[in-house]
């Protein structure tokens, strides 16, 4: 979520240029695998980033879910997202982890990638989702009407923040297209909230959960008011390895629904595993909500933030979903 | 570059003509250092207590302690330490040796030298950092991204270094080395390896501070293992005083580093007169 837009395309188109070369010599050991019946079990290398949304696959991972089905998974999680999508495309990774606005970007400018799991989702609950935009106590701003004119900060722009940020300020009654918005590091903006350098700033866990602490109100629950139960986030590999090991991607598949509908089932050992691949203070991880972890491709969610990245120019024009589908 | 022999013994300068008569007058760098580092955290801890800055975003001195000390316990701490210095002695290691040895053969021949310096003064200035999407392309996030970065910036460091000593040998031992037909390889180990070994012990420190440097950018930026990947992981789950004591143990390594560096130089250059000038 952290990686800028332009950045990952512009890698991502790179990536495909080097890798129709046939350069960069990415001879990864895994996805050529036939594993199916018995053989070593593929390698599967998966980029991610390390934040909360992601504690399924590392708690799948430590239930054997990947194993059983004859799949050695490990996460690399390359901070800041940027490596994530240039690393699939070029084969270093198998599978990564992106937020959907970036996925359908960059295939709209051509990258060969296809959706295979579900990511995390909104929780689709005004005021108790694991994102928000979030206020000083003591700000004269009330709720997402007042945020016209205002600067709000969001990780990244031109992505999922301001169009979501938007939605909200447009469905309380302001004018959506006054907010000011800059740009900031998640880790950043409680602080920045705090001394009022910004008016208000779009957070996700654990970072709302530290706003909160600090005394921070929060104003809108920006996803939801985009849409009910918003799909952020996907597990995707690139074309090349959907059409070359089918039965690879539906296993792996298979094992992150698993791991999904576990964590989901399971929310305390989902916060423990936090403690396995971030720093997340156990105080902060036992408050902090934690997003919706359902299974499938939310196909009218995927719809609807195509719209949306069209209709705010992140896309010449409205990308067919179904280039990104299995 | 003539002045790069005497820096080797900046720092203290003799103004007694013995170690002892100078304690005797004034008091010892290392008491004036452990005060100066005694204020340092004397103000890191009073500046959030005081409330100057909010504690939840500088914690003060002493919770950093203890939130190393409880990274100390585990193994991702050592693992990563492990990483960083690894990258950073490989890096380091071959930097030097492609410098040394690409030095003296760029420096050794004129013409070589002539063909090359506008080339080297272009690609010298390109920042490091600046190959950071080049190398993720190529090598993602594995080890190697880094390893080049620590390479590339090390490695003008010390080719300059022995570019200015190569250039530093007397023309006449030149002159006299060819008279009497030695070897090519008998000239350098004899007359310009000497000449230029205390411009490589500079080249020496100078590139394992920027090794390190870049070694944790690289980590921070591209996320390869090591410490600095560790400060990303800290930062990105709000956990403030277990980065800022990561931070902390990236200022030690610098510091050991140095003192190796400089230790090393001694050693090597035992012989040379700045540095028996200091001892005698």
């Amino acid at each position: 979520m952290r990686a800028s837009f332009p950045a990952v395309a512009g890698a991502a188109a790179v990536a495909v240029l080097l890798t129709a070369c046939g350069s960069g010599g990415s001879s990864s050991p895994g996805p050529g695998g036939t594993g199916q019946a018995g053989g070593a079990a593929d390698q599967v290398k998966v980029g991610v980033i390390p934040i909360v949304d992601v504690a399924p696959i590392y708690l799948g991972a430590k239930k054997g879910f990947f194993e059983k089905r004859n799949i050695k998974v490990s996460m690399d999680s390359g901070q800041g997202g940027a490596a994530v999508v240039p690393g699939v495309v070029s084969g270093q990774f198998q599978f990564g982890f992106s937020n959907v606005t970036s996925l359908i970007t960059a295939r709209s400018k051509g990258v060969p990638l296809k959706i295979v799991a579900a990511g995390n989702s909104s929780t689709g609950e005004d005021g108790k989702d694991f994102s928000g935009v979030v206020v000083k106590a003591d700000s004269p701003i009330r709720s997402a009407k007042d945020l016209a004119g205002k600067t709000v900060s969001i990780n990244t722009l031109k992505n999922i923040g301001d169009t979501t940020v938007r939605q909200s300020v447009k469905k309380a009654g302001g004018d959506p297209d006054s907010v000011k918005f800059v740009e900031l590091a998640f880790p950043d903006m409680p602080a920045a909230v705090e001394e009022g350098r910004v008016d208000a700033a779009w957070v996700v866990e654990p970072f709302l959960t530290i706003a909160k602490q600090q005394g921070d109100r929060v104003i809108a629950s920006n996803l939801v008011d985009t849409f009910p139960k918003l799909q952020i986030s996907t597990y995707f590999t690139s074309e090349q390895l959907a059409k070359s090991n089918p039965g690879l991607v539906k296993r792996f598949t298979e094992a992150m629904d698993e791991s999904l509908t576990y964590a989901q089932e399971h929310p305390d050992e989902a916060r423990d595993i936090l403690g396995s691949y971030t720093k997340i203070d156990p105080a902060v991880a036992k408050e902090l909500t934690p997003p919706l972890w359902e299974t499938g491709i939310n196909k009218d969610s995927l719809e609807m933030l195509a719209a949306l990245a069209a209709e705010e120019k992140l896309t010449d024009q409205k990308l067919d979903i179904k280039q990104l589908l299995p | 570059m003539m002045t790069t022999a005497t820096t080797i013994e900046s720092g203290e300068r003799p103004t007694g003509s013995t170690p002892q008569r100078r304690t005797e007058r004034h008091v010892p760098a290392g008491v004036l250092g452990a005060l100066g580092l005694l204020t340092l955290v004397v103000v890191l801890e009073l500046v959030p207590r005081v409330g100057l800055v909010d504690e939840r975003f500088l914690p003060p001195f002493s919770s950093m302690v203890s939130a190393l000390a409880q990274e100390a316990g585990t193994s991702t701490f050592w693992a990563a330490l492990g990483a960083t210095l690894t990258g950073w002695a490989i890096g380091l290691t071959i930097a030097l040796v492609a410098g040394v040895v690409l030095g003296i053969v760029i420096g050794s021949i004129p013409v070589v030298r002539a063909a090359t310096s506008s080339t080297i003064e272009f690609l010298r200035p390109i920042p490091s950092v600046a190959l950071i999407p080049l190398a993720v392309l190529l090598w993602g996030t594995d080890m190697k991204s880094t390893l080049v970065l620590v390479i590339y910036a090390t490695f003008w460091q010390v080719l300059l270094q022995v570019l200015y000593g190569v250039r530093d040998v007397d023309p006449v031992a030149r002159e006299t080395a060819r008279s009497y037909r030695f070897s090519p390889l008998t000239t350098v180990r004899t007359v310009t390896w000497p000449t230029a070994l205390p411009y490589v012990m500079t080249g020496f420190r100078l590139g394992a501070a920027v090794a390190l440097i870049l070694e944790i950018t690289g980590e921070l930026v591209i996320g390869t293992p090591g410490l600095g990947k560790e400060i990303g992981v800290a930062q990105s789950s709000g956990a403030v005083p277990q980065m800022y004591a990561l931070v902390i143990v990236t200022g030690l390594i610098g510091v050991v580093v140095n003192l190796i560096a400089r230790w090393g130089e001694r050693r090597a250059l035992r012989w040379h007169p700045s540095i028996r000038a200091e001892v005698g």
